[in-house]
């Protein structure tokens, strides 16, 4: 690998499957399949000869307990060189964007040319767990060379119905304080005073925005299609609505609290997808004849404390993300937030505006602004596309990354918050 | 150790037949916290806020209302609502006002704070009456009361000055109309300068920390000079304390609650407490000093082992103390020389060698009493050497203020220990009783308060005797 003074990585392209809802087409794929589908699309959109690639970054939030390490099994899976080396990484629903910058930071260190970054993830396929408490009884008779059939029958005898058979249904719960993020999210509503209107309005935006980026083909060049076991094929999100309306939004009912306001219409829902981008380092681009779109120009990870406002995080890795770059606010032509709920967005676009804020969590002078929903997510978002957790971060930069490139615009700035209370922002600047 | 009144009348079926037969109501217990202090102490719970008009306190009290996790609630004035708006808005806590008519049907507020600091005239005091007047009815079991005022000075007209005292009487009053529900009342009189100093004392103050702390008032000024950072959370990290007579009862207390907020904690006591101290020791990992204090080379031995292994000391508690009772008439010269010497003239002694290796941002805490307040029968002892420490801490503070040390005295009232449950069974049953909140405090409303008082964030208080009794129906 060459090791001159100031190496670049820059992101080629990326492609993604479509978004699908949970317990629909995709069932059948596991987050490895679906890996494996977006990675094949990847290859197909740029031929690239595979000795070339060193290295795949992964990542998935559900991952499947028996493979963790899904980069590497994708390779298997795919027939890719043996050589390549994988490893799989979880930083919930920032993972994939995690994924594209570590590939970025090990491109500009020297270690690679040639990464895949993405992430996958099927939540038609979490794992429903027996719990521990059998395994712990199980293990020592099983395990034991001694065991008689006697030891089995005892063991039988100390089975408890109640306790140790029946399977755990896989939570999405706070483990630490046991709130669904609907729960946080509609907190956060109440807490910044966001109307049941200003959501659904924001919700028929990301609706009616997506729908027409479908119709224009703006997604096109980012949507691969995914055959599926019985042979057909899928080529086109389902979860967008075009034709929904505030009366149709209106009529939902809260999901989350009674007297609430998240709805299912305003949420973001569970999602299978996978998505996979091609980062190089800028001469090895050149010298394979590929064209860059954008490269990072700075990225920022950040926690909060999730018993205070857990989504709010965005808040404060955007405006660091901005500093990092030395920008300012009117430097970025472009933002994109990923929408876990409509509440969660509209929250953190009150408190981006606030100078306090910036004060007391920033130790900024100046508030980042404030953003009329309108300006952000010009392709619609999470809402209205889904949330496949691990592949949003990558679609929201392959999303970006073509815009810029498209209306011939310089940067974009990404916001994405998650589960634990952590956020993470980027900033896309496109390559001439 | 434990007031069985409060613990039987937790027993559904007793509370059945205390109603039934038209007993008088048991003492509410009292929320306590003695978990580490924490970022937001007023987590989510409803603050009613009421000010005369907006003051130079107005954007300080949003911002400790909601940084604490407060959610405010404001009366009248727009100029008001929207200075909360703008803080609010940076904590997603955006203030509720009934000049919108946003506040629910069903409301109990925690806390109910009126800011007085620009009471002017005996007519502001109607303000004051119609606020709580409205509000009491609905303030949370276990609530607070807190009424903020300015100090008088030379210059305040007679006017505000007096009818600033006023307020005074009413906070004492209200305190013992709202003791039955375990609510408390105080007032807090904020020197213009010292307006930064104020917010870590409401966090104490309006928090479960204070139970034991109603019908006082509390001071907050610039005297002390102060340098340091104020951390919310683990507020004593790596500072050295030293706490006397600390192996067993309230010493222990304290002890544990300084070591939980981060301080390492000498534990000084006789050698003959060498089974409790260890074990002690050994919960908290501190050190342990075995030294009488009354020995004439106790400050010695103390500067000694500090030198030896700390940089100085931060914190002191002098903790160390006894009772020997007797009418005065009987009182045998050996036991009024022993408390006077343990209680008070050790302390005089051992703190002139502690001095100079004190570091700048110290702070030191005296145990005294409500009997050195009030007077108690049979306690001249004790009694005089008790209002002898708040002599001694208002004669210490000035000359050590610019130093940065905070020299503060807690006066404790009927507290549920090992030496309280040795007074007659019927003294003691009436003496729990004998105050706003109708039971005794916990050794750990004492450790509570003198582990603020040893915070960074205490600097705005020197000199002071703060009485942790539920408001005793004795004393001034």
């Amino acid at each position: 690998m060459k090791n001159s003074k100031k190496r670049q990585a820059v992101i080629i392209g990326g492609v993604r499957t479509p978004f699908l809802r949970a317990f629909g087409d995709f069932t059948p794929l596991s987050t490895i399949d679906l890996g494996v589908q977006a990675v094949k699309g990847l290859l197909k959109k740029f031929p690239i000869a595979w000795r070339e690639i060193n290295s795949m970054i992964w990542s998935g939030v559900i991952l499947p307990s028996a493979t963790v390490n899904v980069g590497r099994e994708i390779i298997f899976d795919l027939g890719l060189p043996m050589e390549i080396e994988a490893y799989t990484i979880t930083r919930v629903c920032t993972s994939s964007l995690c994924a594209i910058t570590l590939a970025a930071a090990a491109i500009e260190r020297g270690e690679a040319d040639v990464i895949i970054a993405g992430g996958s993830d099927s939540t038609s396929n979490a794992e429903v767990k027996m719990p521990q408490s059998l395994v712990h009884k199980f293990a020592p008779v099983v395990l034991s060379p001694k065991s008689t059939v006697r030891d089995y029958f005892r063991l039988l005898s100390k089975l408890n119905p109640k306790k140790d058979l029946i399977p755990q249904r896989p939570a999405i719960r706070e483990r630490l304080t046991g709130e669904l993020m609907g729960e946080s999210a509609e907190k956060m509503a109440s807490r910044n005073q966001i109307s049941r209107e200003s959501q659904d309005k924001f919700a028929m935006q990301s609706h009616q925005r997506a729908a027409k980026a479908i119709e224009t083909g703006r997604f096109a060049s980012e949507l691969t299609s995914v055959e599926l076991p019985n042979k057909n094929k899928v080529h086109a999100d389902n979860i967008v609505r075009g034709n929904t309306s505030l009366e149709k939004l209106a009529r939902l009912k809260p999901v989350f609290t009674k007297n609430g306001s998240l709805t299912a219409g305003n949420s973001s829902t569970l999602t299978d997808g996978a998505a996979a981008v091609l980062i190089m380092e800028f001469e090895k681009a050149k010298s394979l004849g590929f064209s860059p779109l954008s490269r990072i120009r700075s990225w920022s990870y950040d926690a909060v404390d999730p018993t205070d406002q857990l989504l709010i995080g965005p808040a404060i890795s955007m405006p660091k993300a901005l500093q990092k770059a030395g920008m300012t606010r009117n430097d970025i032509d472009l933002i994109d937030i990923h929408e876990a709920f409509a509440a969660q967005v509209l929250s953190v676009l009150k408190v981006l505006g606030s100078k306090q804020f910036a004060k007391d969590r920033l130790g900024f002078d100046k508030a980042f602004g404030n953003i009329d929903p309108k300006d952000i997510n010009i392709h619609g978002g999470s809402v209205a596309l889904g949330h496949p957790f691990a592949a949003t971060g990558a679609r929201m930069v392959i999303t970006m990354a073509n815009e810029l490139k498209l209306s011939n615009k310089s940067t974009a700035l990404l916001g994405i918050c998650g589960a634990g209370a952590l956020s993470a922002a980027a900033i896309l600047e496109a390559v001439s | 150790m434990n007031d069985y009144f409060v613990q039987i009348s937790k027993n559904p079926i007793i509370q059945k037949l205390i109603n039934t037969m038209g007993l008088p109501k048991p003492p509410v217990e009292l929320n306590r916290n003695t978990q580490p202090w924490e970022e937001r102490p007023f987590n989510d719970q409803p603050i009613m806020i009421g000010q005369i008009q907006q003051t130079t306190l107005t954007k300080t009290l949003a911002e400790t209302v909601v940084k604490a996790g407060g959610n405010p609630f404001i009366e009248k004035d727009e100029a008001i609502l929207d200075i909360f708006d703008q803080v609010g808005k940076a904590y997603g806590r955006l203030p509720q006002s009934s000049l919108k008519n946003e506040l629910p049907e069903k409301f109990a507020p925690k806390v109910l704070i009126f800011d007085a600091t620009n009471i002017q005239k005996p007519e502001d005091l109607n303000s004051v009456y119609s606020f709580f007047q409205n509000h009491l009815r609905s303030l949370a079991i276990c609530g607070r009361a807190v009424i903020l005022s300015q100090p008088s000075t030379a210059k305040t007209d007679i006017p505000s000055a007096a009818s600033s005292r006023a307020l005074e009487g009413f906070i004492r009053a209200m305190a013992r109309e709202i003791g039955f529900k375990g609510a408390t009342a105080n007032i807090v009189y904020v020197a213009p300068d010292a307006t930064n100093r104020l917010e870590p004392v409401l966090r104490f103050l309006l928090s479960d920390r204070s139970a034991y702390i109603t019908g006082q008032s509390l001071h907050i000024s610039t005297q002390v000079v102060s340098d340091e950072l104020i951390p919310k959370s683990r507020p004593l990290d790596g500072k050295t304390a030293l706490v006397t007579g600390s192996a067993q009862g309230i010493g222990a207390a304290i002890a544990r609650t300084l070591a939980r907020e981060g301080a390492r904690v000498i534990i000084m006591d006789r050698p003959s407490e060498d089974i409790p101290a260890g074990k002690l020791a050994a919960e908290i990992q501190g050190s342990i000093l075995f030294c009488d204090i009354t020995t004439p080379s106790a400050g010695d031995q103390i500067v000694d082992m500090v030198s030896k292994n700390f940089h100085g000391l931060d914190i002191v508690v002098h903790n160390a103390g006894i009772t020997r009772d007797k009418l005065l008439v009987n009182m045998k010269p050996e036991i009024w020389d022993q408390v006077l010497d343990v209680n008070f003239s050790s302390i005089l002694r051992v703190n002139e060698k502690l001095l100079p290796i004190m570091n700048s941002n110290a702070r030191i805490v005296c145990l005294s009493s409500v009997s050195g307040i009030a007077g108690n029968r049979g306690q001249t002892n004790y009694s005089a050497s008790k209002a002898g420490v708040i002599g001694f801490v208002s004669a210490l503070a000035p000359r050590v203020a610019e130093k940065g040390i905070a020299v503060n005295a807690v006066a404790p009232g009927f507290i549920e220990t090992k030496m309280t449950a040795q007074i007659p069974f019927a003294t003691q049953l009436v003496a729990r009783r004998l105050n706003n909140l109708n039971q005794g405090g916990t050794p750990v409303d004492v450790a509570e308060t003198i582990t603020f008082l040893c915070s960074p964030g205490a600097s705005g208080m020197t000199g002071q005797v703060l009485r942790i009794c539920g408001g005793a129906l004795i004393g001034a």
